[in-house]
């Protein structure tokens, strides 16, 4: 366990905006924690949380992983091909259950490009005529490509930009958007411009839906706001080749935005549909809370 | 505090009961904690003194013969009491980073893990002040700002009535509870519910840090549902004076206006703290 963790440390230092990493380390660990419970003995019933329940009843204070199993390493490795089977299966879960979001003359509203969103829109595409306007998300406007692949498919898409997403939100029904990461407390890491979008949504009452599959779930909390953003070469904001007021000002280009919980109304991932508050049960089914700080 | 002086009490009431049944043995605890309730009135006591029953319960569940019962109940006490004392730096351990260098904090009253916070804060070499409220009617504010002083950071006190006023120069909120209801909401010093009613209108995060025995088995709707036994001293009630002539010392903060909790079992969302009371009285 602790190699991995090790190795853990060392692939999330390297590219810290990058969560989903630091999530499948501690999956792993948990996996390793069950199928030693499993092989020690102890039932199922048996919660490894924190809870004040075990404050009371639990007879020792730590727990000790050193005594070896020779199947211990079959089981595991069992686990987490089961776990890679589940990952590969995500998008087409999430997919599914697009029928019962998406309804006839429906005006849907997306930002950006996300794949799981995409092929959530194609499926809901096949049974349902519907319209989509979807928000280039500036600098790098992959909003246009995501306009591109769903107008294949025969929907009907507009591109707006981010400017005019105020103005048109009175019109929408729906708001569907992907994210990059899930906090623990129900708050995303998505790309930038989504604040702005969730706000809107919220001012017109708009149900804003987050279709992202478990592995983004991590728990970290949004404590240091400036340590998880990412910014890039402000190039897009002002090219280099106005370069005289380039000496007398400031120019930031951010790639993600922090949405906090209460503007969301519903997660639905590869298990189902939550609300943003049950978002830590979630979690502790996922991680063990030993694994929180790797 | 005083919630573990109790329970302590009450294990040492354990050690010298000398009862043969498990029954009995419930009622003298019962007893004991109803006197510890006369004198002291605190949600606290109340809390522990119901999770130290709900212990006894729960061990005589697995031990059918009295003695060896007892003797693991003694045993466990000694453990959840020892758990209970490293609760405050577990807390201090989560709450830290959540203060960031240069931040301005609110606080109410005198509160030990607030002060245990902050002081885990200084260790990790942030700096930052703090605002807290004189709070009235026993300046209980003072007494904090005397041992944030005595931690070098920079206090200011301010009056119960000044908080809208400073709300907008302050970054966050950080206050103890006296008490965490199954809501999710909590029950603290008189002011509590002004403070968080502010920092919502202004959108600054309101923190609650509290150990996990405080944790109660009430589900007020309103101000008017928390027991009286809470809001006034054991004494103010004994005298059976007419109620609506006395200030209430505690009051009721909703859940909605609660950011997040740090406790000893994580950091927890108010919806959170229902579940976490669900898995210990199911």
């Amino acid at each position: 366990m602790d190699l991995i963790r090790t190795e853990g440390q060392r692939m999330t230092a390297a590219q810290p905006s990058e969560t989903t990493v630091g999530n499948m380390v501690r999956r792993v660990l948990k996996v390793i924690r069950e199928e030693y419970g499993r092989l020690h003995g102890r039932s199922e019933e048996s919660d490894q949380q924190e809870s004040l329940h075990k404050l009371l009843t639990s007879g020792g204070l730590s727990e000790d992983f050193r005594t070896p199993y020779p199947s211990l390493r079959a089981n595991v490795i069992e686990a987490i091909n089961e776990m890679l089977i589940e990952l590969e299966g995500t998008t087409d879960n999430i997919a599914m259950q697009a029928l019962e979001h998406i309804h006839s003359n429906e005006v849907i509203m997306t930002i950006g490009y996300s794949r799981t969103v995409e092929a959530f829109l194609k499926e809901a595409a096949r049974k349902r005529k519907f319209q989509v306007i979807v928000a280039e998300c500036a600098p790098f406007c992959q909003g246009h490509e995501m306009a591109v692949r769903l107008s294949k498919e025969n929907i009907e898409t507009t591109v707006m930009s981010d400017a005019a997403i105020f103005a048109v939100m009175s019109r929408v029904n729906k708001v569907i958007i992907g994210t990059k990461t899930i906090l623990a407390n129900g708050a995303l890491i998505a790309v930038s411009g989504t604040h702005t979008l969730a706000l809107a949504a919220k001012h017109h009452s708009t149900p804003l839906i987050v279709c992202a599959p478990m592995f983004k779930l991590s728990p970290q909390f949004p404590n240091e706001e400036d340590s998880f953003h990412k910014f890039v070469s402000p190039q897009e904001v002002l090219p280099f080749t106005e370069g005289e007021i380039l000496a007398k000002i400031n120019v930031h280009c951010p790639v993600f935005d922090y949405v906090p919980p209460e503007l969301i109304t519903l997660f639905i991932s590869n298990i189902g549909g939550n609300a943003p508050s049950y978002i830590y049960r979630l979690m502790s089914e996922l991680y063990h809370p030993d694994d929180y700080e790797l | 505090s005083s919630a573990v002086a109790a329970i302590r009490a009450l294990l040492g009431f354990l050690k010298q009961d000398r009862g043969e049944t498990i029954q009995g043995l419930r009622n003298s605890l019962r007893d004991a904690i109803d006197t510890l309730s006369r004198v002291d009135s605190s949600v606290a006591v109340s809390s522990g003194g119901e999770l130290f029953l709900r212990f006894i319960s729960l061990t005589s569940l697995e031990y059918s013969d009295y003695s060896k019962c007892k003797e693991i109940m003694i045993e466990r006490g000694e453990i959840f009491l020892r758990k209970v004392s490293l609760s405050r730096n577990k807390i201090a351990k989560l709450c830290h980073p959540f203060i960031r260098d240069g931040a301005r904090i609110l606080t109410h009253a005198y509160s030990r893990v607030v002060l245990r916070v902050l002081e885990a804060a200084v260790e990790s070499k942030k700096r930052f002040s703090v605002y807290v409220t004189e709070s009235q009617p026993d300046q209980a504010g003072q007494k904090m700002a005397k041992a944030l002083r005595k931690l070098n950071i920079p206090v200011t006190v301010i009056l119960d009535a000044a908080v809208g006023y400073i709300m907008e120069k302050v970054d966050l909120v950080l206050v103890g509870a006296e008490g965490v209801v199954e809501s999710g909401g909590i029950i603290n010093k008189i002011g509590s519910n002004q403070i968080a009613v502010c920092a919502k209108a202004q959108n600054k995060p309101f923190y609650v840090v509290a150990e996990s025995f405080k944790f109660v088995r009430l589900f007020p709707l309103n101000q008017q549902d928390v027991p009286d036994r809470f809001k006034y001293k054991a004494d103010t009630l004994k005298t059976g004076q007419n109620l609506t002539e006395e200030h209430p010392w505690i009051d009721y903060t909703s859940p909605s206006l609660i950011t997040l909790l740090f406790t000893d079992l994580g950091v927890l969302t108010p919806s959170a703290v229902s579940d976490e009371l669900i898995k210990l009285y199911l």
